[in-house]
C-alpha cells in the first residue's frame, strides 16, 4: 500500500504531462473536447489531493502530527552529481500543493472564454500545472531548479500568445526578469553543492534528512553503512537534497568559509537566493513585471500567476532561504523584513494611483505579499538568549496563511475583473459604476472577494495580515507600526475601486448592453473562491492543522540554532570588542 | 436561577448568534422570502426580539446570582466575571490565539442596551423602510441625463444588513480578547460601511460611507499598533485569566499587588532588552537560560524605577484608544460621523448614535484597567475638545438629523472626558442613558422627515400640530438629553435619564479639578458649557421643527403623524429615557442602572491613580458624591440646562431676539461653525490629497524610474548585442576578408592601368624592363662577386 | 676602338646583333604604322637569329651552340614567314575595314 501512496505522489507531477501529451492526438477543432478534457486532468490532480488531506486512510492521509517530510519518493536521476528524483510533502508545501490545484482547476474553468489555439493553450496549461507541482513536491535543490524553469516557459507563452495589446512586452519583461532571478538561484545553488560535504552529517542527521545512496545492485544503503563509507571517502561528497543541505547549515560549518568582501558563503547564497525569490515574489524594487504581466495576461492565467507563482517566491525563501542560510538570515533580517515593508506601503500607494481595474489589483498583490516577506524575515531573536520563537512561529504561519489567503483573494479579485472584462472589454476604473443594479449577484460575490483582499476580519485575508503583523513588532515596532499602517491604505484603494466600479448611478463606459448577470459557469468559478474566503477567515484552523508541526518543527530547529550557534558567536564578538576597548584604554 | 448561571455563556451565544442566522437567511434566500422580501423584515426582527429576550434573560440569571447591591467603595471587591475560551483560530508555539469571552455586569448591560434598541428600531424599520418594498424612484440619485433613478427595492438587504450590525454589535460586547475585538471592531465598521451607502445609487451616500471606513481605519491602525504592544510584550491579547493563563488584566493590575496597576514583567523585559542582551553577552562564562532569568529577575526591580516599560504601556493604551477614536468620532477622526447621516434614519438611531459609536467608549470602559493616567488625560482632553467642537457645530446645523450628529459627537466626548477624569461609571452610564434618548432622538427625527420628506428645518416648523407623539416623545428626548431634573426630593435626586448620567460626569470633573487645578478647571468649564450649549442646540431643534408656524406650507400639509408600528418604539423610548437611570427601583429590589454598572467596576479602580511621568492624579469616583461636590454641581448643571433652553426661546420660541441678526454680527465666528471649523477641507487639502500625490508619485516611479531603468538594461542587452554583431562580426572578421578582397580588387584595377593596349608602349615597357632587369642583375652579380 | 681591327668574332656579331635588335625596337617603338611594326619586328628577330648563328660557330667558341644554333636560326626564319603573313593578313583586314593601318586606331577590343 505503502508504495500505491509513491505512484499518487509521482503521479501528481506527471499526470499532467500526459495529460499534455493525450492532448496532442485530440482534434484541435473540438474545442470543448479539448477544455473539459483538460479540467479533467486538473480535476484528477485535485482528487488525489484531498485524498491526501483527508485523515483516515493512514497509507495515503498526511499524517498531521508529524512535523517531517512524509510520501518520500526517491530515485536516482544523475548519480555522476547524486542529483534524486526526490519528492515529499510536508506542512509547508502541502497547503500550498492544495492551492495550486484547487487554483488550477478553477482558473480553467474560467478558460473558456479563450476560444483561439485552444489545443496549444491546454497543453501549455498543463505544463504549467506539472512544473507548478513540482517546484512544491521537489526537495532535491536541482530538481527544484528543473522544474521552476518548466514552469517558466510555458508561461511566457501563456502571456505572449493570449494576452492583450502589449502582451509581448509584458512576456519578455516576465521572462527575463525571472530568468535573471533563476540564474541567480542556479549561482547560489552551486556555491552551495560545492561547498556542501555529507561527511560533516551524522548518521541520525543523515537519516533525518532522507540522505540515500544505493549500492550497485541498486539496493538502498543503509545510514549507517553509507556513514561508513563516507568516513572512508577523501574527497568532500557533494549533495544537491535540500534537507541534507539544511542539515548542514544548521549543525556545520560547511557554509561559513569567507567568500567575498568578507563575508561567507552563506550570506552570498542567502542574498543571491533571496533576491531571486524577491523577483518572485515580488518585491519592491524587483516587481515591475508584475503589473505588465498581470495586465496582460489573459484571466485565467493572471489568476495563475497572482495566485500560485507569485507564492514560490514565498515558498523559496522559508524552504531554501531560512534553514539552509540561518547565519546570513539572521544578520539580514533587517534587510528582509525592511523590504517587505516597503513593499507593502509602496504596493498599496502604487494602488492607490491606478485607473486600470487590473493594474490596481496587481498592485495590490505586490502589497499582500510583501506581509508574506515580513512575516517570514521577522525573526524576532533579540540577542541575549531572550529568544521569544512565539512571534517567529507567529510570523511564519502568518506568512503561510497569508499565501493561501492571498492565493483565494488574489485569484477571486482577478477573476471577478475578468468578468466584467469580458463583457464590455475597457478595464478603465472610471468608466464603470453601477454594476450593483445591473449584475447584483456578481457584485455581491465581487465585493466579498474583495473585501477579503482588503482584509476584513472573517475573511481570509485578515488572518495572515494580522498574525504578521503582530509578530512584528518584537523585532521592531517601528516596522511594525508602518505595516499596520498599510490597512488604511488597503481600505483607501479597495473602496475607492468599489465605489467607482459598483456603486453609483449608471454605468457610463461602453458595451452597457453586455451588462449581463453571471452566468453558471463564472458562477461555478466564483462560488468555491467565496466559500474559501469565508471558511478560511472563520476557520483558519483548517489550514494551520497541516502546517503547524512542521512550522513548529523548524521554527524550534532554528531557534536551536541561534541558541547554541549564534548566541555564542555573538558573545564571542561581543568579548572581543570589550577587549579591544580594554586594550585602548591605559 | 442561579442553577442556570454556567449556561450564562451559551445564551448569550445564542443571542449573538442569531441575528448571524438570520442574516445569511437573507442573503442567500432573499427571493424566497415573500413578496419582495417582505418576510425579511419579520425574520429580523423575530431573530433580534429572540436576542432580547435571551439577554434579559441572561441579565435576570446574572443579578440573582450576583445581586447588585449598594454601591461600597472601600469593600475592595473584584467584579464578578465569567472567562472562557470558544475556538481556537491558531496555536502558536503553545499560545492560543482564539475566540473567547469575558463576561461581567457591563457586558451583560450592554446587551441588554444593544438588543432593546435594536428591536425597537427593528420594529420601526418595518414600517420606515416600507418604501423599499416597491420599485423606488430615487429623488437624491440622478442619472446624467437629469432623470431621477428608478431600482428595485432593497427592503431585505437593508434588514439583511441590520443583523449582520446586531451580531457584530453583539460578538463586540462578548469579545473576549482585543483580536476578537478587533475582528467585530472592523465588522461593525463593515456594516456601518454597507449601511451609509444603503443608497448605493447615491454618490454622496458612497463616499459617506467610504469616509466613515477610512477613517476608522485609520483609529484601527492605533488599534493594531496597541495590540501590537500587548502581543509583543505580554504574550496574549486576553482580557481575563482563562485556564491558568494569565490574561492582560491580571498581568497589569495583579491581585498581589493589590489590583494597583503596576507594569507587567513582560513590558519591563521587552523596553529592557538592551540591558538583557548586555548582561547575556558580557557574562564571563555563557549563561544557561535559567541562571539568565534569574538575573534578569534580579535587575528588574532598578528597571522598574527607571520606568521602563512605562512606555510601552502608554503606547499600548493609546493605541487602543485610539481605534476608540475612530470609531466613536472623537477629535480629530470625528469627521466621518455627520457624513453617516446618508443613511436611512433607522440608521442613525441604531448604529451611529445608540450602539457602535458607543463602542469606543465601551472598549475604553472595558480597557480601563490598562490605562496609565497619562493615558486617561488624553483621553480626557480628546473628549474636552471634542465636545465643544460637536457642541458648537450643532448650534448652527440646520440639518435636523446633522444636529443630532454632532451632538452624538459631543455627547461621546462627554462620555470619553468623564472616563478620562476617572469617573468610570460616570462615562458608562452616560453611554447608556445617551443611547436611549438619542435613538429616540433620532427616530423621532425620522418621523418627521418621513413625513414631509426633507432634512432641512427651515422648511419645517409648528409641526406639534400635526404630529403630537412625535414632538411629545421628541421633547421627552430633548429635556433628557438636555439633563433636566432636580437635585434632591426626599434626599434623592429626580430627574430624566440624563440628569443622572450628566450629573456623574459634572461631579468627577469637579473632583478632578480639586486634584489638578489646571487641567480640571479647563475641563469643568467645558463641560458646564457643554451642557449649556447642548440644551441650546436641542432645543433649538425642537422649536425650529414642532413650534411656530409652518415655514414651508407644501410640506407642512403632506405631513402625518407616522403609523403606530412607528410610534410605539417612540413611547418605549421615551420612556426609558425618562426613567432609567431611576434610583428608585432598588426599592422593589431591582438591579437599577448605576449599581449595575458600579458592580463591574473593574479591579482597582477603588483608589486614586497617581502619573508616574506627569502630575496627575485621578480621583476615585466616590470623592464626586460627597456633599461639597454634589450641592454646587447639581446648581451648576440645571442652571446650565435652563440657560441654554430659555435661550433657545427666546430665539426661536418668544423670538426676542434675531438668530440671523446675532449670525451676522458674529459672521466670522457664525461662517467657521458653519464650516464645521473646516475640518473636512483641510483633512482633503493635506491627507487625501497628501496620500494621493504620494500614491500618484509611486505610480510615476515605477513607471518612469524603475521600468526605465529595466527597459534600459534591457535596450543596453539589446544595444550590446547590435555592438557585438557590428563591431566584431561585421567590422572585425568580415571586414578583414573584406579588405583582403578589396586590396586584391584595387590592385588589379591599379595594374590595369598599364594595360593600355598600345602596342609601342608594351614595346618600350619590356625595354625598358629588360633593361632594368639587365642592370639590375649585373649589379647584383657584380656585388657577390664584388 | 681595337674592336674594329680586330678578326671578326663573337663580339662583332653580337654588335651588329645588337644594333639591328635595337633599330628593331626603336622601330616597333615610334611607327604607328603596322607595316612599319612589322618591319621592327622583323629586324628584332634578325638580329635574334645574328646572335644564334654567332653563338653556334665553333670558330669563335668551344663551348658553342653548334647545330643547334644554326637549327633555331632556321626555325626563327620560317616562323617570321609565318608570323608575316599572318600579320600581313591583319593589316591588309585591318586596312580593309578601316581604311587605316594605324595600330593606336586599334582600340576596338580594349577593355
Amino acid at each position: 500500500m505503502d508504495n500505491l501512496a509513491l505512484y499518487i505522489v509521482t503521479s501528481l507531477i506527471f499526470m499532467p504531462v500526459v495529460g499534455a501529451i493525450v492532448l496532442l492526438f485530440l482534434p484541435a477543432e473540438n474545442k470543448s473536447l479539448l477544455r473539459w478534457f483538460t479540467l479533467a486532468i486538473t480535476l484528477l490532480v485535485l482528487l488525489p489531493l484531498l485524498g491526501i488531506a483527508m485523515p483516515g486512510a493512514d497509507w495515503l492521509s498526511f499524517q498531521v502530527g508529524d512535523g517531517g517530510v512524509q510520501h518520500v519518493v526517491q530515485l536516482s536521476w544523475i548519480p555522476s552529481f547524486d542529483i534524486q528524483f526526490f519528492l515529499g510533502i510536508d506542512g509547508i508545501s502541502f497547503p500550498l500543493l492544495m492551492l495550486t490545484a484547487v487554483i488550477s482547476l478553477l482558473a480553467m474553468g474560467a478558460s473558456w472564454t479563450i476560444d483561439q489555439y485552444v489545443k496549444s493553450y491546454c497543453v501549455l496549461y498543463l505544463l504549467l500545472l506539472a512544473g507548478m507541482i513540482g517546484v512544491f513536491l521537489s526537495l532535491d535543490f536541482f530538481l527544484f531548479y528543473v522544474f521552476w524553469e518548466v514552469m517558466l516557459l510555458p508561461m511566457y507563452f501563456l502571456i505572449g500568445v493570449w494576452g492583450g495589446p502589449r502582451r509581448q512586452y509584458a512576456a519578455i519583461k516576465f521572462f527575463l526578469y525571472t530568468l535573471v532571478g533563476s540564474v541567480l538561484m542556479l549561482i547560489a545553488l552551486l556555491m552551495l553543492y560545492f561547498n556542501s560535504d555529507l561527511r560533516k552529517l551524522s548518521p541520525q542527521q543523515l537519516t533525518a534528512s532522507y540522505v540515500a545512496a544505493w549500492d550497485n545492485g541498486g539496493n538502498l544503503l543503509s545510514a549507517e553503512k553509507y556513514k561508513q563509507q563516507l568516513e572512508v571517502s577523501e574527497h568532500a561528497v557533494h549533495t544537491f537534497n535540500i534537507l541534507a543541505l539544511q542539515q548542514l547549515g544548521q549543525n556545520s560549518d560547511a557554509f561559513d568559509q569567507r567568500l567575498l568582501y568578507g563575508k561567507s558563503v552563506q550570506w552570498w547564497a542567502f542574498v543571491l537566493l533571496f533576491v531571486g525569490f524577491a523577483i518572485k515574489v515580488p518585491s519592491v524594487p524587483l516587481h515591475t513585471w508584475l503589473p505588465d504581466a498581470h495586465v496582460e495576461a489573459p484571466t485565467p492565467i493572471s489568476m495563475i500567476l497572482a495566485g500560485l507563482l507569485l507564492k514560490m517566491g514565498g515558498y523559496g525563501i522559508i524552504r531554501i532561504c531560512y534553514p539552509i542560510c540561518p547565519d546570513a538570515g539572521y544578520d539580514l533580517a533587517w534587510l528582509v523584513c525592511s523590504i517587505g515593508v516597503i513593499s507593502m506601503v509602496y504596493g498599496a500607494l502604487a494602488a492607490l494611483a491606478q485607473s486600470d481595474f487590473k493594474r490596481m489589483v496587481a498592485y495590490s498583490s505586490v502589497s499582500h505579499m510583501g506581509y508574506v516577506v515580513l512575516g517570514l524575515g521577522v525573526w524576532s531573536a533579540t540577542a541575549g538568549n531572550l529568544f521569544d520563537p512565539t512571534a517567529w512561529n507567529m510570523g511564519v504561519k502568518g506568512a503561510l496563511f497569508q499565501m493561501i489567503g492571498h492565493g483565494i483573494s488574489s485569484a477571486g479579485m482577478f477573476f471577478m475583473v475578468g468578468v466584467v472584462y469580458d463583457r464590455v472589454h475597457h478595464r478603465d476604473l472610471n468608466q464603470f459604476g453601477g454594476l450593483y443594479g445591473k449584475m447584483p449577484v456578481y457584485t455581491a460575490m465581487a465585493m466579498l472577494l474583495f473585501f477579503a483582499g482588503l482584509g476584513l476580519p472573517g475573511l481570509c485575508g485578515f488572518i495572515g495580515e494580522v498574525f504578521v503583523v503582530l509578530s512584528a513588532w518584537n523585532f521592531s515596532p517601528t516596522l511594525a507600526a508602518i505595516a499596520a499602517a498599510v490597512v488604511i491604505l488597503t481600505a483607501g484603494y479597495i473602496l475607492w475601486a468599489i465605489q467607482r466600479v459598483y456603486l453609483g448611478p449608471q454605468y457610463h463606459g461602453p458595451h452597457e448592453e453586455a451588462l449581463t448577470e453571471i452566468n453558471r459557469r463564472e458562477m461555478a468559478v466564483a462560488i468555491p473562491l467565496c466559500v474559501l474566503a469565508i471558511v478560511l477567515g472563520v476557520f483558519p484552523a483548517i489550514v494551520f492543522r497541516y502546517m503547524d508541526k512542521t512550522v513548529d518543527r523548524q521554527v524550534t530547529d532554528l531557534t536551536r540554532w541561534t541558541e547554541e550557534v549564534k548566541l555564542p558567536r555573538l558573545r564571542a564578538a561581543e568579548a572581543e570588542a570589550d577587549q579591544e576597548v580594554a586594550a585602548n584604554e591605559p | 436561577m442561579q442553577t442556570l448561571l454556567p449556561y450564562l455563556p451559551s445564551l448569550l451565544a445564542i443571542a449573538v448568534l442569531l441575528p448571524l442566522g438570520s442574516f445569511c437567511a437573507i442573503l442567500l434566500g432573499a427571493q424566497w422570502l415573500g413578496a419582495k422580501g417582505k418576510f425579511a423584515g419579520t425574520l429580523a426582527t423575530t431573530a433580534v426580539l429572540a436576542s432580547t429576550v435571551l439577554s434579559f434573560f441572561s441579565a435576570g440569571i446574572w443579578f440573582t446570582a450576583h445581586p447588585a447591591g449598594a454601591v461600597d467603595h472601600a469593600a475592595h471587591e473584584v467584579p464578578p466575571v465569567i472567562t472562557g475560551h470558544g475556538y481556537t483560530l491558531a496555536t502558536l508555539a503553545g499560545t492560543n490565539v482564539g475566540i473567547n469571552y469575558y463576561i461581567d455586569a457591563l457586558t451583560i448591560v450592554m446587551f441588554c442596551l444593544v438588543t432593546f434598541i435594536a428591536t425597537c428600531i427593528h420594529f420601526y424599520s418595518t414600517s420606515y423602510m416600507h418604501d423599499e418594498l416597491d420599485d423606488v424612484v430615487d429623488q437624491e440619485a440622478l442619472l446624467e441625463d437629469g432623470e431621477s433613478l428608478h431600482r428595485p427595492g432593497r427592503y431585505a438587504r437593508f434588514f439583511q444588513s441590520l443583523s449582520l450590525f446586531c451580531f457584530s454589535m453583539l460578538g463586540l460586547v462578548l469579545s473576549g480578547n482585543y483580536l476578537m475585538t478587533f475582528v467585530f471592531w472592523e465588522l461593525v465598521g463593515l456594516c456601518s460601511w454597507f449601511l451609509i451607502g444603503f443608497y448605493v445609487e447615491r454618490t454622496t451616500a458612497s463616499t459617506a460611507a467610504n469616509k466613515a471606513f477610512i477613517v476608522n481605519r485609520i483609529g484601527d491602525f492605533g488599534m493594531l499598533v496597541g495590540m501590537m504592544a500587548l502581543w509583543g510584550s505580554l504574550g496574549t491579547l486576553n482580557f481575563g485569566d482563562i485556564d491558568q493563563q494569565q490574561g492582560i488584566f491580571s498581568q497589569v493590575r495583579g491581585e498581589e499587588n493589590h489590583y494597583a496597576l503596576k507594569v507587567p514583567d513582560g513590558m519591563v523585559r521587552l523596553a529592557a532588552g538592551r540591558q538583557i542582551e548586555a548582561l547575556a553577552l558580557h557574562a564571563t562564562e555563557p549563561l544557561t537560560t535559567e541562571q539568565l532569568a534569574a538575573k534578569v529577575n534580579a535587575e528588574m526591580p532598578v528597571w522598574r524605577e527607571a520606568n521602563l516599560g512605562y512606555g510601552l504601556l502608554i503606547i499600548a493604551g493609546l493605541g487602543i484608544f485610539c481605534g476608540c477614536v475612530g470609531k466613536s468620532a472623537q477629535f480629530p477622526l470625528h469627521v466621518w460621523l455627520p457624513d453617516a447621516m446618508e443613511g436611512p434614519t433607522p440608521v442613525s438611531a441604531l448604529v451611529h448614535s445608540a450602539t457602535m459609536v458607543a463602542a469606543g467608549v465601551f472598549l475604553v470602559a472595558r480597557s480601563y484597567p490598562i490605562f496609565l493616567p497619562e493615558v486617561l488625560l488624553v483621553v480626557a482632553c480628546a473628549g474636552c475638545i471634542t465636545l465643544l467642537i460637536g457642541a458648537s457645530i450643532a448650534l448652527v446645523a440646520t440639518d435636523i438629523k446633522r444636529v443630532l450628529a454632532y451632538s452624538t459627537i459631543s455627547q461621546l466626548g462627554y462620555m470619553m472626558l468623564a472616563l478620562g477624569c476617572g469617573g468610570w461609571a460616570a462615562g458608562v452610564m452616560h453611554l447608556v442613558t445617551h443611547a436611549c434618548f438619542k435613538s429616540l432622538l433620532f427616530l423621532g427625527s425620522g418621523s418627521v422627515i418621513h413625513a414631509v420628506q426633507t432634512n432641512e428645518m427651515p422648511q419645517m416648523g409648528g409641526l406639534w400640530r400635526k404630529m403630537p407623539w412625535t414632538a411629545g416623545t421628541m421633547l421627552v428626548g430633548c429635556l433628557a438629553i438636555a439633563g433636566i431634573g432636580i437635585p434632591s426630593v426626599f434626599g434623592l435626586p429626580i430627574g430624566l435619564a440624563g440628569y443622572y448620567s450628566k450629573d456623574l460626569i459634572l461631579e468627577q470633573v469637579y473632583a478632578f479639578r480639586s486634584e489638578n487645578p489646571l487641567w480640571g478647571s479647563f475641563f469643568f468649564a467645558a463641560a458646564a458649557g457643554g451642557a449649556c450649549l447642548t440644551a441650546f442646540y436641542m432645543f433649538r431643534m425642537w422649536f425650529l421643527t414642532f413650534w411656530g408656524e409652518p415655514r414651508a406650507a407644501k410640506r407642512f400639509d403632506r405631513a402625518h403623524e407616522s403609523p403606530r408600528v412607528m410610534v410605539v418604539p417612540l413611547v418605549l423610548l421615551a420612556i426609558l429615557a425618562v426613567c432609567v437611570a431611576w434610583p428608585a427601583f432598588s426599592w422593589f429590589g431591582l438591579p437599577t442602572l448605576s449599581r449595575s454598572i458600579e458592580q463591574a467596576r473593574p479591579a482597582g479602580i477603588w483608589a486614586d491613580m497617581h502619573g508616574a511621568l506627569w502630575h496627575i492624579t485621578l480621583p476615585e469616583e466616590s470623592k464626586g458624591h460627597t456633599a461639597a461636590v454634589t450641592s454646587p454641581v447639581g446648581l451648576i448643571e440645571l442652571g446650565a440646562a435652563l440657560a441654554g433652553i430659555a435661550l433657545a426661546a427666546l430665539f426661536y420660541a418668544w423670538k426676542v431676539l434675531d438668530p440671523e441678526d446675532v449670525s451676522r454680527s458674529f459672521h466670522p465666528l457664525y461662517h467657521t461653525l458653519y464650516r464645521k471649523w473646516y475640518f473636512d477641507e483641510i483633512y482633503q487639502a493635506v491627507f487625501v490629497r497628501g496620500t494621493m500625490a504620494l500614491a500618484h508619485c509611486a505610480s510615476l516611479l515605477d513607471r518612469l524610474l524603475i521600468d526605465r531603468l529595466v527597459d534600459g538594461l534591457a535596450r543596453l542587452g539589446v544595444g550590446l548585442a547590435r555592438l557585438s554583431d557590428l563591431w566584431l562580426d561585421r567590422q572585425g572578421i568580415d571586414g578583414l576578408v573584406n579588405w583582403f578582397a578589396e586590396q586584391t580588387y584595387r590592385l588589379g584595377s591599379a595594374l590595369r592601368t598599364l594595360q593600355t593596349g598600345s602596342l609601342r608602349q608594351y614595346v618600350m615597357l619590356i625595354v625598358a624592363s629588360t633593361v632594368a632587369m639587365f642592370l639590375l642583375i649585373s649589379f647584383w652579380t657584380l656585388a657577390l662577386t664584388g | 676602338m681595337s674592336f674594329l681591327y680586330e678578326p671578326i668574332g663573337l663580339s662583332h656579331y653580337l654588335a651588329v646583333g645588337a644594333f639591328l635588335f635595337v633599330c628593331g625596337i626603336v622601330c616597333m617603338a615610334t611607327k604607328r604604322n603596322a607595316l612599319g611594326i612589322l618591319i621592327g619586328i622583323e629586324l628584332v628577330l634578325n638580329g635574334a637569329i645574328l646572335n644564334f648563328i654567332g653563338f653556334a660557330s665553333p670558330y669563335f667558341r668551344d663551348e658553342n651552340l653548334g647545330l643547334d644554333g644554326h637549327l633555331i636560326a632556321l626555325f626563327v626564319i620560317v616562323l617570321a614567314a609565318a608570323e608575316a603573313a599572318v600579320a600581313l593578313a591583319i593589316a591588309l583586314n585591318f586596312y580593309n575595314n578601316h581604311a587605316t593601318i594605324d595600330v593606336d586606331r586599334a582600340s576596338e577590343l580594349k577593355g
